[in-house]
């Protein structure tokens, strides 16, 4: 958790380069066949449940099990590695970039990401709150819920068997919820955003900083 | 005096039975199965009365930290009625007399990829155990709720405890088998039902408990089985590499094929309603929604449209 941050020079870096490079990997080894080439805007997941798939950016064969592998977000496609196209690849290794556009929304939680103390998923599940978290969340609001390192703050749930989850990180106030319940989130993104009460803020300053420096410029 | 006593040695000895009853498979070795289970139910705790049998698995590994001594996997805690049982998310759990009321304490030596089939594996056992006494109509709806004709006879509940004292991690089986109980409660009359009214008579509780502690012994023994198989082989033992389990699962389910009502509370926050294309080799379920795009749920829970038990 960082308290030292040069806003000119963040907001700088936004404003010349709004954009995120996504980089996209193989999910497994196999036969690499692109669906795509430089240029080409592709879509994300869309749909209420997230369950229209996003556009196909490459199918990878292994042991004649092909497999259509979508956007994840979107944006532009950039440095498709077209040497590949055909070839067996090792998982992970990187097959393209996608150039996603920021929006100021996503600019502030990037930028919050940086100050606060992000608490990631175990496991590739789905999260919800402890009862007792939950019912203080309900009585006060999240970021008046000071939580402790030790205490069982989240609950996973994977093919119906609940796993506690207890918070390791420092004391402080949840700031940021990035999980919702039912949505189920890949392992190590993060669940919750802390951020020590003296901190708050900070963190109230950087978001007014961003919203007023961007809505004056654009 | 405690009318649910199960022993232990009957519990191995319908591992045996079990292990001798099995027809070849290319690919199991029966006797190592049976070898894998046969910590499941060294040790059996009964009670007459307990508030909840997860509560007095966990003050048992609390007990074993504090004295020094180690958590024995594999033991079964016992109540013939339960004061405070509860279902998933805060639902209330009817356990009086004449039910199987209880815990399976497993220290977690699964891997990931075994683990998965876990809770897929308790529901099995239960579904096989009541087919055992001639109810072959019994099926199980994902994750691992046993019903007969639309109503449910048997429940399950998995959480995972990790030990304060020595961050050793276990899984706490839950489950909730109404077997000779057969009056419910106003509010579950239309959608419960007991082993005993299927069959119009009852059962000998303690010979019930037995043969289905001996099935959950030998699923939990496949899990690791089938473990082995996959690190030794890239692939496990049931039909065209799928999961054993998971073959199993798909026989006894009535699941696929049906329009459900999905959530994650379905009770209380229903979702989305979609048919079931079927179970993905993972034991997700893939839905199907009416504009044709699919999905796949890890977690949560659907009730049958029309039958929303």
């Amino acid at each position: 958790m960082s308290s030292e941050i040069d806003f000119d020079e963040l907001l700088a870096k936004y404003h010349s380069d709004p954009f995120d490079y996504v980089d996209v990997f193989a999910v497994h080894t196999g036969i690499v066949t692109f669906k795509v080439g430089d240029g080409d805007e592709v879509d994300s997941a869309s749909g209420e449940w997230q369950h229209i798939p996003g556009k196909s950016l490459y199918e990878i064969n292994r042991e004649r099990n092909p497999k259509l592998v979508a956007a994840q977000t979107n944006g532009i496609v950039s440095d498709v590695c077209t040497e590949l196209d055909g070839k067996f690849v090792e998982a992970g290794e990187k097959l393209m970039t996608i150039k996603h556009p920021l929006k100021k929304k996503e600019i502030i939680e990037n930028l919050l990401k940086e100050v606060l103390y992000l608490f990631p998923a175990p496991e590739t599940a789905k999260y919800y709150f402890a009862m007792d978290i939950q019912s203080r969340i309900e009585k006060k609001d999240e970021k008046s819920v000071v939580i402790e390192p030790g205490e069982e703050i989240i609950t996973m749930s994977l093919m119906k068997r609940d796993t506690p989850v207890c918070y390791n990180g420092e004391r402080g106030v949840i700031h940021s919820v990035y999980f919702k319940p039912g949505v189920s989130v890949p392992q190590g993104e993060p669940l919750i955003g802390i951020c020590s009460t003296e901190k708050l803020p900070l963190i109230q300053k950087i978001i007014t900083r961003v919203k007023a420096d961007w809505d004056s410029r654009s | 005096m405690i009318k649910n006593n199960p022993a232990s040695s009957g519990v191995l000895n319908e591992l045996i039975k079990l292990e001798q009853g099995f027809s070849f498979h290319p690919s199991i070795d029966y006797n190592v199965v049976r070898r894998l289970s046969s910590f499941v139910g060294n040790s059996i705790e009964t009670y007459s009365v307990l508030a909840r049998a997860m509560d007095r698995a966990r003050n048992y590994i609390v007990e074993q930290d504090a004295k020094g001594v180690s958590v024995e996997s594999g033991r079964v805690f016992l109540a013939d009625s339960m004061t405070g049982s509860k279902g998933r998310f805060t639902r209330v759990w009817h356990a009086p007399d004449g039910g199987v009321w209880g815990c399976l304490l497993h220290a977690n030596t699964l891997l990931p990829h075994a683990r998965q089939f876990l809770s897929l594996a308790v529901g099995v056992a239960c579904c096989e155990t009541i087919r055992s006494y001639g109810v072959e109509t019994a099926s199980i709806r994902w994750v691992n709720d046993v019903l007969v004709g639309g109503r449910k006879l048997a429940g399950f509940l998995v959480e995972s405890h990790i030990s304060s004292l020595t961050d050793e991690e276990y899984n706490l089986i839950g489950f909730g088998i109404n077997v000779n109980n057969s009056d419910f409660p106003k509010e579950l009359s239309s959608i419960a039902t007991s082993l005993s009214t299927c069959l119009g008579s009852e059962v000998a509780l303690s010979e019930f408990s037995e043969k289905f502690i001996a099935r959950l012994a030998w699923n939990v023994g496949l899990l690791y089985y089938e473990e082995e198989t996959y690190l030794h082989e890239d692939h496990y033992s049931g039909a065209g590499g799928q999961h054993f389990i998971l073959e199993k699962f798909l026989k006894l389910s009535d699941t696929i094929g049906k329009r459900v009502v999905y959530g994650f509370d379905v009770m209380t926050t229903p979702q989305y309603e979609a048919q079931v294309l079927g179970v993905d080799q993972y034991g997700g379920l893939v839905l199907q929604f009416d504009d044709a795009t699919s999905t796949i749920e890890y977690s949560g829970e659907v009730r049958y449209i029309d039958s929303r038990i």
